[in-house]
């Protein structure tokens, strides 16, 4: 063979060869795995810290009170709805539940307005008893037991 | 030193290329054969604290192959409380400034057609105060003039074939097995592509990290068996998610595509969302 022959063919192998180290090196290992993505990224993605605790968390202790929320308009309501997310609490009793701060937050949803559906319950907070904090006559855990003022 | 880099001939260079490319091929053979061995569980990344709430086992036994997520949203439930954005950005650390947002509502307010005027409706007004997270005020428009009136959630809508996922030129976007359209932040450069190509609007980049960002389909929570932070919390029920493949988590789905006229948003666009809306309006788009 001749030596020009040999050495092209010695250039193509270190080409060749050289990509391959290349794309070993460079390219992550699990790249490949699913599709044309990184298939570690969808375990990281699942490892990231979890906020909120969700219902069940919450009707594990407090039974009674999810039981009655459960018979009433509230029942598909989320306890950290209004409470707040509270995985904390959840994971760590002792730790203190969040209050909820603003004793009108009631009408964060049950504020009349034109856009909402007109069968959802709304009130006009300025009609509506316009001085009184609503819990002063409404359980939000039962919202329709109303207790006289 | 001179006469010495003048000495080393052409021969002496190649064989030491040479050399040097057999090394760093069996440094790829050994590390890949490692690799592959049956090593002890790679521990989870940003872990290493506590583990997961007691509602939401371990992610570790969870196959993306077995599973296919979908959200269903009743627009004639939604009530605006914002709720679902506030935990959306509680629960995925959304940077709290406005127009940052993996979800968002949209309130649409069209007014009733000027006297003497051949229209069914009147103008549109469409607006979303800092993405609807703190509630919505009044609207601009007097109660007397509206025709109607409603609000539309809007998130990523997971598209089966996506117009991100085609334009990011790295792989740092892409379709999981459970069909969530998903960014990996550790392979995205920043470049903004998806970003435009998004008929929906629903990628930001993070001024941050530099890299881009969207709904995840609550992928942490999903993945524990607990609902998305939005479906959680939504107090009437207007939002609904579940897994395709599992038949029980399937059903309250399946029943509302049953009860409901189903729509896509922009269907004219081939996307396919796996979002799919009852109660849609000509005006959304």
């Amino acid at each position: 063979m001749p030596p020009q022959i040999q050495r092209l063919g010695l250039l193509v192998v270190a080409i060749v060869g050289a990509y391959f180290a290349a794309r070993g090196a460079l390219r992550p290992r699990s790249f490949g795995q699913y599709g044309w993505y990184r298939g570690a990224a969808l375990t990281e993605l699942s490892a990231l810290p979890v906020t909120f605790a969700g219902r069940a968390a919450c009707a594990e202790c407090h039974t009674e009170t999810v039981g009655r929320m459960e018979k009433s308009k509230h029942k598909e309501l989320a306890c950290e709805a209004c409470h707040g997310a509270n995985l904390e609490h959840s994971e760590n009793p002792a730790t203190t539940t969040r209050k909820i701060a603003n004793p009108r937050f009631c009408l964060r949803c049950h504020e009349a307005n034109p856009s909402r559906p007109a069968k959802f319950p709304q009130v006009d907070p300025s009609e509506h008893f316009s001085d009184s904090a609503c819990l002063e006559c409404h359980q939000p855990h039962a919202p329709t037991e109303i207790s006289s003022k | 030193m001179k006469t010495k880099m003048l000495a080393f001939s052409r021969r002496q260079t190649l064989r030491a290329l040479g050399k040097a490319l057999g090394g760093v091929l069996a440094w790829e053979w050994v590390s890949s054969a490692r690799a592959a061995s049956p090593k002890t569980a790679e521990p989870a990344p940003g872990g290493g604290g506590k583990p997961p709430a007691s509602a939401a086992t371990s992610p570790k036994d969870y196959d993306p192959t077995k599973h296919s997520w979908a959200m269903v949203i009743d627009v004639g439930k939604c009530i605006g409380c914002g709720l679902c954005v506030q935990a959306c950005k509680e629960e995925n650390h959304v940077i709290p400034e406005p127009f940052y947002f993996r979800t968002w509502i949209e309130r649409y307010v069209t007014k009733k057609p000027q006297a003497g005027s051949i229209e069914a409706q009147g103008e549109t007004i469409v607006d979303s105060p800092n993405g609807g997270m703190d509630g919505f005020p009044a609207s601009l428009v007097p109660k007397a003039e509206i025709l109607k009136s409603f609000y539309v959630p809007k998130l990523c809508n997971h598209c089966t074939d996506s117009p991100c996922i085609q334009a990011c030129p790295v792989g740092a976007t892409f379709d999981s097995p459970d069909g969530v359209v998903l960014v990996d932040p550790t392979y995205c450069i920043g470049c903004g592509f998806c970003i435009q190509a998004c008929p929906y609007g629903c990628r930001f980049l993070n001024p941050i990290t530099r890299t881009a960002e969207k709904c995840t389909f609550c992928y942490h929570r999903v993945t524990r068996g607990l609902k998305t932070a939005c479906v959680e919390v939504c107090p009437t029920g207007a939002r609904l998610c579940g897994d395709m493949k599992d038949p029980a988590s399937a059903e309250p789905l399946r029943r509302f595509v049953r009860e409901n006229k189903v729509q896509v948003l922009k269907p004219h666009l081939g996307t396919h969302p796996k979002l799919l809306y009852a109660g849609l309006d000509k005006e959304v788009r």
